[in-house]
């Protein structure tokens, strides 16, 4: 049979951004895919060369807006690296429960969307931007945003937590651990979720490590590689946790991981919350000259909730000379060819919704 | 609804009103005529008839249909405007479409690049007049934080007619609940109180 070509995109309901693919079909297998990107491509690498240090995060914050905080969180260590700073302990404290927030929102939000893909489960889509919500107000509570917060300053965060955020904070996560238990209950219950999860877009564990992907899509296919873990950072080596992986690399263990990491970021938030040293968590405020650098080679890896990012600082008095950000979104969405080889047409998005990504971080 | 001005015994009256309903009649009945041709001239014929002109601006007000379009991170608080704290069909913007031709409004959500410019360009072609557009956040508006990019529009009114901008990066989802009550006000018919 002759193979057909498919243009899918750039505008798709269901690509999660802007992101035009090529798809070659036999009948109604998919041959191969290529993915064509840059539609949102607006030089950032090259932009903030242009600013002050703390002129940057804002521009970090739109790589990935759907955790922009984590994103931020990675800018400022490195720079807090080549300015040899220390993070206050309290600050430390706080910043792994926000990054924790931080990913539980992003996961309710990589889920609803894959339901939502998947047609018909709109239910599911409805319920995750509530939840979702829930825990945006609490992260407005901490860090005084809804969406892009800029409140990572060098040394610590923008304001201390309020005296009854620690309530707050706890009666949610009991919330959020009961919903999530609701959504597996709903999801998994559904013979056509099912159907199309499993086995469907399979990545084997050496395609993984080959092709470089991160995150819940690596640990999906059966590799123990956590940034959190092995690459602790922060109070993460001091916290009792494990990274959930599982062996079967296909649309439903990436899912599955998602909803563990999610379980396991409500029991991060609550033992941090109680272990919460006192003192000050206050970094030093914005000022346009900031402190000369004591290294010109700075580096920072962290655990981002798609994958693990990776910033290159070379360090100029002022301003950055030169940031090169290895952004997850980019390397996962390699993976795509290799998934959706020998898949059905239909299954593409649901592959592309379980990969979960975000077009900001893959175009830069 | 201004019913005094309407003058139901005037010949111009009758006549678009027998028109109207002929075309009724012969849209349900065959193909005589294209469908774009048709409601076209339906429009026109609306125009002579004021009392059905704010029926029509009545109800497009009342089902502001947008479409299912994002670009960067103003979507996610578009998605989130359309999701169940919001919900925004309670205005009548309800039902997110996938295509173009089924839509009124389009919200330009996130930043322009220059390589996305002749599809916006393309889809905004494709939606059927009366349309609308709402450039939501400061990268639609202005460029926002890209401004000095050689990659970016600054503002959507560079390519298309702006009908509403809302500030902020990104606004809250209230935010754009503000702009389509302006809008539903541009369209008129909407009913105070």
């Amino acid at each position: 049979m002759p193979v057909t070509r498919i243009n899918i995109g750039p505008v798709h309901p269901s690509t999660h951004g802007v992101i035009r693919l090529e798809v070659d079909l036999d009948g109604d297998t998919i041959v191969d895919v290529e993915p064509h990107i840059g539609f949102l491509h607006r030089g950032v690498e090259k932009l903030v060369e242009t600013r002050m240090y703390m002129q940057c995060p804002p521009y970090m914050e739109k790589l990935d807006y759907v955790a922009p905080m984590a994103f931020n969180e990675a800018y400022v260590s490195a720079v807090e690296a080549a300015m040899g700073i220390e993070v206050k302990e309290r600050a430390q404290y706080l910043r792994t429960m926000l990054l924790e927030l931080q990913r539980i929102a992003s996961h309710l939000f990589g889920i609803g969307t894959l339901c939502n893909d998947l047609g018909q489960m709109f239910t599911v889509f409805m319920w995750a931007f509530k939840d979702r919500d829930i825990v945006l107000d609490l992260l407005q509570e901490a860090a005084g945003s809804r969406m892009f917060y800029v409140n990572m300053r060098l040394g610590g965060l923008n304001q201390d937590i309020g005296p009854e955020f620690h309530g707050h904070a706890m009666k949610v996560m009991d919330y959020m651990e009961r919903r999530i238990g609701e959504y597996e209950d709903y999801i998994e219950k559904n013979p056509i979720f099912m159907e199309r999860m499993r086995g469907v877009g399979v990545l084997s564990a050496e395609q993984a490590k080959n092709l470089g992907v991160t995150g819940p899509v690596l640990r999906a296919s059966g590799v123990n590689f956590d940034a959190r873990k092995n690459n602790p950072y922060y109070i993460y080596s001091k916290l009792n946790f494990n990274p959930k992986v599982l062996t079967s690399g296909d649309n439903f263990a990436r899912y599955k991981v998602k909803m563990l990491e999610m379980r396991e970021s409500i029991r991060i938030v609550r033992s941090v919350l109680e272990s919460l040293p006192g003192g000050d968590a206050l970094g030093m405020p914005v000022k346009l000259r900031s402190p000369n650098p004591a290294n010109r080679i700075a580096t920072s890896s962290r655990e981002l909730p798609r994958g693990e990012v990776f910033m290159y600082l070379v360090a100029d008095p002022q301003k950055p000379y030169r940031l090169s950000i290895r952004s997850p979104n980019f390397i996962n969405l390699a993976a795509l060819r290799h998934m959706s080889k020998g898949a059905r047409m239909a299954d593409l998005f649901a592959i592309m919704g379980s990969l979960d990504l975000v077009m900001g971080g893959v175009d830069r | 609804m201004p019913e005094e001005n309407v003058d139901y015994s005037s010949e111009e009256f009758a006549n678009a009103k027998r028109e109207m309903d002929s075309l009724v009649y012969e849209s349900l009945k065959g193909r005589e005529m294209k469908p774009n041709a048709l409601f076209a001239r339906m429009a026109d014929l609306a125009k002579a008839m004021p009392l059905s002109k704010d029926i029509v601006k009545w109800s497009r007000s009342n089902s502001v249909w947008p479409l299912q379009f994002g670009l960067a991170c103003c979507a996610i608080e578009l998605m989130d405007f359309g999701s169940a704290r919001i919900d925004a069909e309670r205005k009548g913007f309800l039902l997110f479409r996938s295509t173009p031709r089924q839509c009124d409004v389009m919200v330009i959500a996130g930043w322009v690049t220059k390589s996305m410019v002749p599809e916006i360009k393309r889809l905004y072609e494709q939606m059927l007049s009366p349309k609308y557009v709402i450039a939501f956040g400061e990268c639609a508006t202005c460029g926002g934080p890209w401004w000095e990019s050689y990659n970016i529009v600054k503002g959507i009114d560079e390519v298309l007619p702006v009908d509403v901008y809302v500030a902020g990066c990104p606004p809250r989802p209230e935010n754009l609940f503000g702009a389509l009550m302006k809008l539903q006000k541009k369209i008129g018919g909407v009913v105070e109180g």
